[in-house]
């Protein structure tokens, strides 16, 4: 629009009220950007190597050494947790842009080609929805071993599913739009419109519904560390520092359990208000 | 008698943009008074103030004057009675505006008895009652009725009939008969009129069409960006505009009134060969379960080189399946297409194929705002599709070409990097039209290219597409369902019903001679202002 109409002014007021930046946005952004830096620059920023056994301070509380205490076997819980935020952190962002490629280029092939190809991948999908990702991922663990790689890649086909499915209707909704017509009348192929085209109009919607999937994989992930099918000991882990840590609950040292417990809550809390933001700016957004 | 008086009207909205900048307006007992205007006027927010709908948050100052009480001033239960029993407001869309899961009889009677506290045997006959005064068929059956079951047209009856209900003193229109086609809007305007007559209703009908404004109306408001900038009767304003905008209003507003001493254009500029052939193209859609649909039924037409050819029909005449057909967006059941004497055959796969198909034939699409790729500039889309057809030529003279053909439809290099929701429906439009010719087609299918359009923008794209045609010799085929425009473009024309081309004729023909009465009754049903003496 070269100039705003009164009929659209009032629409645009209606619509969008105020976007503000929410507390809660900003806290979530310093909150992740904290963790990932401290992944990255780890063994610089750890006080100690997280695998370091002293026996001497088993089970300490939060002290000046050790600020937030050691474990059964008296390693260091904070440098437990600065290393541990590299697995919780590189592994669901792998199995979100992983199952976001796959559900892209299965969602695209279904809605743009129709018929018969986009029959048989709903089937599919349908099959792969009917199992929870947990449990995918257990299996891929029961036939190829434990460790963090056979979960990953079951994951990511866990979730590409969800991605489809949105890709799929949104690739439906742009294909009947009049532009693609457009295209098809200059001559242009269908692959070539669908993927050079069509593809980068639904991407950004598709990205940011599935930044919200990263919370829901690091827990899953974290889960299936503390069951010990993935990530192995003495390797930090979230998820893992929580199974080894179980004994010492009944002697009354929750905190070794706890600590890992809160920083799951707080990074998937941290990871879900950044995806719902984002997508609620991209898809609330109106479309040219 | 003054029924409503608008003085001074202003309103502000919270950012501090002003959309209305005193308005002075008057409606008598029992007159028609017209607001017309082009899109981002304020005519609706003039119409929607009278009944006191504002936008939130709004800043209003002057006066809105129904039989001497102030709407801007009214407090919620007295504005509620007020549009109970004063005034009512029949709008644009009539699907948008009922509930599609409650049936008519609900529509109407809901507010007489919640309102009004009636019993439902009386708001059942006075239901009734106005069905049959907006000339329904079967007021009882209709009453039971979802609106899913009736027509656009009928529908806006049934919408007319709720506002009639409370018999109103004042009845505000906004584009009533816009989303419909031209006989519908000529029965419903004969509905209106009869009752704005029989209850003496004061009537505001806001409208962009001039021609329709001055048919229907008394008296005519030009409304210009938040003023009213002319107003006066009707057949003043349009016949002998004062103001400049009214001229070019009036002037940028097709007519299908032909001049007394106007000349039949000569019929197919020396016969050259024919561009497009078509033959007994025939197409049925079958839903399941439902009765099968003819969009073609043996259709042949013939375009000679440099030619253009109107065809026009009202919605589901099957105009635009026949130009996608030839375009090869959809296939035909039977009959044969051909273009330059080359038949062509259902939609090409093969590389050569679909650009010998592109070069062939291009389209403008209707509606510029979804027709164009929302992530591609302007200069972008012309080069995607000169890239495709010349894959040798280098970037830098692709860009060159680009620009050129953008300038000679009229945009500036500025605009040519503009992303299409930057661009105005207008310039859209132009960038389709571009980008169509580009390819440099042998003939341009045009299917409703201007409808989405403001008059104004609209007699600028239709300028630019006669400035094309002297220019490059390009034949083109017309589609639109109005008579009006057709006419400005097209020295030939075929009317289409159901799928069937009911007559082909030079466009003056069948607008002064008629020899189908479908276009007889098409021609009778535009609103025009008569020339010579007499009334409407």
């Amino acid at each position: 629009m070269s100039r705003p109409t009164p009929t659209m002014a009032l629409k645009v007021m209606r619509s969008t009220g105020h976007r503000r930046v929410t507390v809660s946005w900003t806290i979530s952004i310093v909150v992740l950007g904290l963790f990932t830096l401290a992944a990255i620059f780890a063994p610089l920023v750890a006080p100690y190597n997280p695998d370091q056994l002293d026996f001497g301070a088993i089970y300490a509380n939060p002290n000046l050494a050790h600020w937030l205490g050691t474990d059964s076997l008296g390693r260091d819980t904070l440098s437990r947790i600065i290393y541990g935020a590299r697995t919780a952190l590189l592994a669901p962002l792998i199995v979100v842009i992983a199952s976001t490629i796959l559900g892209i280029l299965l969602g695209l092939l279904a809605g743009w080609r129709g018929g018969w190809i986009d029959a048989a991948i709903g089937r599919l999908l349908d099959v792969l929805l009917s199992f929870p990702a947990l449990l995918i991922a257990i299996l891929a663990v029961a036939l190829f071993g434990k460790g963090l790689v056979a979960p990953v890649i079951a994951m990511s086909i866990a979730y590409a599913p969800f991605v489809a499915r949105l890709t799929r209707s949104l690739v439906i909704s742009e294909r009947a739009r009049p532009y693609v017509s457009a295209y098809r009348v200059q001559g242009f192929s269908g692959g070539w419109i669908a993927l050079r085209r069509v593809l980068p109009n639904v991407v950004p919607t598709v990205g940011a519904q599935s930044t919200l999937n990263f919370g829901y994989v690091l827990a899953e992930l974290a889960g299936l560390s503390f069951l010990g099918l993935g990530v192995q000991a003495p390797t930090a882990d979230w998820g893992a520092m929580i199974n080894e840590s179980q004994a010492g609950l009944v002697g009354g040292h929750f905190l070794p359990a706890l600590i890992p417990a809160i920083a799951v809550v707080i990074v998937v809390v941290a990871v879900n208000v950044i995806g719902e933001e984002i997508s609620e700016r991209i898809g609330g957004g109106t479309p040219a | 008698m003054t029924l409503l008086e608008i003085s001074g009207l202003t309103l502000d909205l919270p950012n501090g943009k002003r959309l209305l900048h005193g308005i002075d307006l008057t409606v008598s007992v029992g007159e028609t008074v017209a607001l017309v205007g082009e899109s981002g006027s304020g005519k609706s927010l003039t119409a929607q103030s009278v009944l006191g709908l504002l936008p939130s948050g709004a800043q209003t100052s002057g006066q809105v004057l129904v039989e001497g009480s102030d709407v801007l001033t009214m407090k919620p239960p007295e504005l509620l009675a007020y549009r109970r029993s004063t005034a009512a407001m029949v709008f644009q869309d009539p699907r948008a505006g009922i509930n599609p899961m409650r049936t008519i009889g609900d529509h109407l009677t809901e507010a007489l008895r919640l309102g009004e506290g009636w019993s439902v045997a009386r708001a059942r006959e006075r239901a009734i009652e106005v069905l049959a005064a907006v000339d329904m068929p079967r007021p009882h059956d209709h009453l039971r009725q979802y609106p899913h079951e009736l027509s656009g047209g009928m529908l806006q009856r049934v919408m007319i009939a709720g506002a009639l209900a409370g018999s109103p003193r004042l009845l505000v229109c906004d584009e009533p008969t816009t989303a419909l086609d031209v006989t519908t809007q000529a029965q419903i305007l004969r509905v209106l009129a009869e009752q704005r007559d029989k209850r003496s209703m004061g009537l505001l009908f806001i409208t962009h069409d001039l021609n329709l404004a001055a048919s229907l109306c008394d008296r005519v408001y030009v409304m210009n960006d938040g003023r009213v900038g002319e107003e006066g009767p009707a057949r003043q304003v349009f016949l002998n505009p004062e103001t400049a905008y009214a001229r070019r209003l009036v002037a940028a507003t097709p007519t299908i009134t032909v001049q007394p001493n106007e000349v039949p254009a000569p019929a197919a500029t020396a016969p050259g060969p024919a561009v497009l052939e078509v033959r007994d193209l025939t197409k049925t859609y079958r839903a399941r379960g439902r009765e099968p649909v003819h969009a073609a039924k043996n259709v042949t037409v013939d375009i000679r080189r440099g030619d253009a050819l109107g065809v026009v029909g009202e919605s589901g005449s099957g105009k635009s399946t026949l130009a996608r057909m030839i375009v090869g967006l959809e296939r035909a059941d039977a009959g044969t297409i051909a273009i330059d004497g080359h038949t062509l055959k259902g939609q090409p796969r093969k590389r050569v194929d679909r650009l010998d198909r592109a070069r062939r034939v291009q389209m403008v699409f209707q509606d510029p705002y979804l027709s164009l790729d929302p992530r591609m500039t302007a200069s972008q889309a012309v080069e995607d599709a000169l890239h495709l057809h010349h894959p040798r030529l280098r970037m830098a003279d692709i860009r060159t070409q680009a620009l050129t053909l953008l300038s000679s439809v009229g945009l500036a290099t500025t605009q040519a990097e503009a992303l299409p929701r930057t661009l105005s429906g207008g310039q859209r439009q132009r960038v389709a039209i571009a980008r169509a010719l580009a390819i440099e087609p042998s003939l341009l299918v045009m299917d409703e290219a201007t409808s989405a359009l403001d008059v104004s923008v609209q007699a600028q794209v239709l300028d630019v597409i006669s400035e094309i045609r002297r220019e490059r010799g390009l034949t083109i085929l017309f589609i639109s369902h109005d008579l009006a425009v057709v006419r400005r473009v097209c020295e030939r024309s075929v009317v289409m019903r159901a799928g069937e081309i009911v007559e082909s004729a030079p466009t003056i023909d069948l607008l002064t001679r008629p020899q189908h009465e479908y276009t007889r009754l098409l021609v009778d049903s535009v609103p025009r202002v008569m020339l010579v003496g007499g009334n409407t």
